[in-house]
């Protein structure tokens, strides 16, 4: 279920942490290539309204354009993966595993399966769809 | 099991790495460190230190999450790369660095008594509710690159 009341999180080493005033959606995971090489396995992350997201600290936030507008937002001392940007959106994508618990999501769906790894099964009967998700 | 030679990086290509012999087959591990770390859990596989090459390490950075730990990540894009225990003689290896195809496969998820709990774990994997002694029964035969 969304999650109405927001929540706080943060990366490993505390140099960047924030807040959501607002709602986080529920949960979605993108298996891309670059998603992949970046996490390390592969992504899942929940959205918010950029004017709901606030930082405590951002002392070490930066920035890493992987696409012409989307930039992904990492902590440049402990080197977690914090967010997905897209300039073109009103809205931000913040990686599930930095929220503090409980986070109150859920996992709905799987993105880019079409280039999932070759080490690991989707198995929770979630969709999963071979591209981008349908529009809503 | 691996092919007997891999090869990887990160996003942007500031960290290149080769690993000659066989791999381990890989555990996901869902222990807060690694799941502020990654954005959702690791995956790791390993190998012998020794087996690790670096191609290209420009952006190679190092973060000590625990005492005798650190964690191997690129200042460049932010790419999850190393788990590296200085008592250990494997380096874990982030698997969705590795250049496909992998040839290994997922086979046990540790930690999971700190697992997030926006999801499930379904696979049908063995779970561990922390660390996993039995790692070295997943640890790859002896290679000739050993000797």
């Amino acid at each position: 279920m969304p999650n109405e009341s927001g929540g706080s999180g943060g990366c490993l080493c505390g140099g960047v942490r924030y807040r959501v005033d607002g709602a986080l959606s529920d949960v979605g995971a993108c298996h891309c290539s670059q998603c992949r090489r970046t996490t390390g396995h592969f992504f899942a992350a929940t959205t918010c309204a950029k004017a709901a997201l606030s930082f405590g600290s951002d002392a070490t936030l930066a920035w890493y354009e992987s696409s012409p507008g989307i930039r992904r937002g990492f902590c440049s001392r402990c080197g977690a993966s914090l967010f997905w940007d897209d300039s073109a959106r009103d809205e931000i994508d913040i990686l599930a595993g930095t929220l503090d618990a409980p986070t109150g999501l859920v996992l709905v769906d799987h993105i880019f399966v079409a280039d999932k790894g070759d080490y690991y099964e989707i198995a929770d009967g979630l969709p999963q769809y071979p591209q981008r998700p349908p529009a809503t | 099991m691996g092919e007997a030679q891999h090869s990887g990086g990160c996003l942007c290509g500031g960290v290149r790495y080769r690993i000659a012999g066989r791999l381990r087959d890989a555990v996901a591990c869902h222990c807060s460190q690694c799941r502020r770390m990654t954005g959702h859990f690791g995956a790791f596989t390993g190998c012998r230190r020794a087996r690790l090459s670096l191609e290209a390490d420009a952006t190679l950075a190092w973060y000590d999450s625990s005492p005798g730990v650190r964690r191997g990540f690129c200042a460049g894009c932010g790419a999850t790369l190393f788990w590296d225990n200085g008592a250990r003689p494997y380096i874990a290896v982030a698997v969705g660095t590795l250049d496909a195809p992998t040839g290994i496969a997922l086979a046990a998820h540790l930690f999971t008594a700190d697992r997030g709990d926006y999801y499930e774990i379904a696979d049908g994997l063995p779970q561990h509710a922390d660390d996993m002694p039995e790692t070295r029964i997943i640890e790859p035969p002896r290679s000739p690159a050993d000797r």
